[in-house]
């Protein structure tokens, strides 16, 4: 059989149960509108309406800036650049302003907090203020959300608060436990004296769920092992299907499935696994874009 | 007989010379028999018969109403993928911030107030980090750093917690052997320590354990030269086991070589803080 003559017969057999569409106007019409109506239901849900709606949630109201109509078409080219350029340096202001409060409030708290300066390619963990491990963003992207909101001039009313971990997903456990049973007598303990230490060669790549809609995605910047490529698949598998029940869990609710502001920071494998295993379950964020 | 033969002999021979007269008449012969060519076979019969109107709708409500799902749930699915692009599509104007005021005067002050701000903040945040001496231990790959005001004085190897758990199915009790994260001080040092053993150091090595203040329970030189207090029982001290430096081995006590405990112990004062992630 060719290759024309198998798509023809395939084509034949994936038809074949819609033949009675072939001359039937009535059930062409019908076939057709019920074909499209949930799917463009869930597109305006799902999509059109989030995007519409702009996601955002601040955290502090604007003191300086605000968004209002356009300058008066009248106004002087020199006065227009002008004000654009104060806007943007009293916007990159507001934003180390914001940075800087947040650092300071969860300078107050006692346990770990992670800071990500993506303008300073830098990602740290402190307690009390101290930086204990600070270490190189090799590569990073932000979702188009994050340059609406500058370009807006609400960037720094999202960032002006620390963000909380709410939920976490690793390719590695959180602490790598071994059960071991006590010895019945020392016979049994110098026998398992001799056993050899494991060393722990996991790849590090995981997805922190802040509140107010960020997700952080940090992944290291070798490439993993096989096994690591396969556990990698199954975290991928795990993180879209937690995305997906997000989305169905919001609509059962009667409410719009909301945009995750995403932020994703490529580390060394030794600084993902040190960040991902210091960070506690309600850990502080301080980010600054 | 002879006259079926002859004529099966005729049908081979007007066979085999078709093809070569076939090209030239082929035109023709085409034209004729779609003339000629009675319609034997009704076109009716050709196309399966079209289905009563009430099934064929049904089936296409339900066909349309199953693929439809399918492609709503494709779209939920994709739904993330599809906001981005449309961020990234939807037109916005570059730098749509306005600012509240048209004074330009009153702008560049609420500017300056800005960077003095900023500025004030920058000081606050530089005040927090420690002026004494402070450690920092990194369970995750066993190293220290001995700081001053920010600044790196020392880097060396340690041992901390091996995360192992210990059952002890006879007496049901169980322990967790990890060096606990977060700001800890220093509260107390001690030359030449001794250990005072604690129930699991007997059950992991299958003895029996003996009552609390028995003199088998404290054991000189295992800790080296130093200890520095952490609270809860946790130490910073020294080892016998030299090699096992730079690995996960403890029972949740930070362990130092001999040069290292000596450095940390002179450069930490009752009071220092140890940050340990």
């Amino acid at each position: 059989m060719t290759r024309q003559n198998f798509g023809v017969a395939l084509l034949n057999w994936l038809s074949k149960p819609f033949r009675y569409l072939r001359q039937n106007r009535k059930a062409q019409f019908v076939f057709f509108l019920s074909l499209i109506f949930f799917p463009l239901f869930i597109f305006v849900i799902a999509v059109v309406l989030p995007v519409a709606r702009n996601p955002f949630e601040a955290s502090v109201e604007s003191e300086a800036l605000e968004t209002s109509e356009a300058l008066p078409d009248s106004t002087p080219a020199e006065i227009v650049t002008g004000r654009r350029e104060l806007a943007q340096k009293m916007a990159a202001l507001e934003i180390n302003q914001a940075f800087l409060q947040t650092r300071l409030e969860l300078s107050r708290q006692d346990s770990i907090c992670l800071i990500v300066d993506l303008l300073d390619s830098t990602a740290s963990l402190e307690v009390r203020g101290v930086p204990m491990r600070r270490c190189k963003i090799l590569r990073s992207r932000s979702s188009g959300l994050a340059r609406r909101l500058r370009n807006q001039g609400r960037l720094h009313q999202w960032l002006a608060a620390p963000f909380i971990l709410q939920e976490q997903l690793a390719t590695l456990p959180k602490a790598p436990i071994r059960i071991k049973e006590a010895p019945k007598d020392t016979i049994e303990a110098s026998e398992s004296k001799g056993e050899d230490l494991p060393i722990e060669q996991r790849d590090a790549e995981f997805t922190l769920h802040f509140d107010r809609n960020l997700t952080l995605s940090v992944e290291q910047a070798q490439p993993p092992s096989f096994s690591g490529r396969l556990r990698e698949l199954w975290y991928d598998l795990r993180r879209n299907f937690n995305e997906a029940r997000d989305a169905v869990t919001a609509l059962m609710h009667l409410q719009l499935p909301q945009h995750r502001l995403w932020i994703e920071i490529e580390l060394s494998r030794e600084d993902a696994k040190a960040i991902y295993r210091a960070l506690p379950t309600q850990a502080g964020l301080a980010l600054r874009l | 007989m002879l006259r079926r033969e002859k004529i099966m002999n005729e049908d081979a021979q007007n066979r085999s010379a078709q093809p070569s007269s076939l090209p030239e008449a082929a035109p023709n012969v085409a034209k004729s028999r779609a003339v000629e060519r009675p319609p034997t076979v009704p076109e009716a019969i050709k196309t399966p018969p079209a289905l009563p109107e009430k099934n064929a709708a049904g089936k296409a409500l339900l066909a349309g109403i199953s693929l439809g799902l399918f492609l709503a749930l494709l779209t939920l699915w994709l739904a993330p993928v599809w906001r981005e692009w449309m961020f990234a599509i939807l037109p916005e104007s570059k730098f749509a911030m306005q600012l509240r005021t048209t004074d330009i005067k009153q702008l560049r002050k609420e500017a300056q107030r800005l960077e003095k701000r900023v500025a004030s903040l920058q000081k606050k945040h530089a005040a927090i980090t420690p002026r004494l001496p402070y450690l920092i231990v990194d369970t995750s790959e066993n190293r220290i750093q001995v700081m001053r005001a920010g600044e790196l004085l020392h880097e060396g190897v340690c041992s901390t917690g091996s995360y192992v758990l210990l059952r002890s199915a006879e007496q049901q009790r169980q322990w967790m052997f990890v060096t606990p994260r977060g700001m800890y001080q220093i509260l107390g040092k001690r030359v030449n320590p001794v250990w005072a053993k604690p129930d699991w150091a007997f059950i992991e090595e299958g003895l029996p354990v003996p009552p609390l203040g028995s003199p088998e329970r404290f054991e000189a030189g295992v800790l080296g030269e130093y200890a520095l207090e952490l609270g809860d029982g946790y130490l910073i001290h020294g080892t016998l086991y030299k090699r096992m430096l730079g690995m996960p081995v403890t029972h949740g006590c930070v362990r130092l070589g001999d040069e290292d405990l000596r450095l940390v112990y002179k450069n930490l004062q009752i009071g220092s803080k140890v940050f340990i992630y």
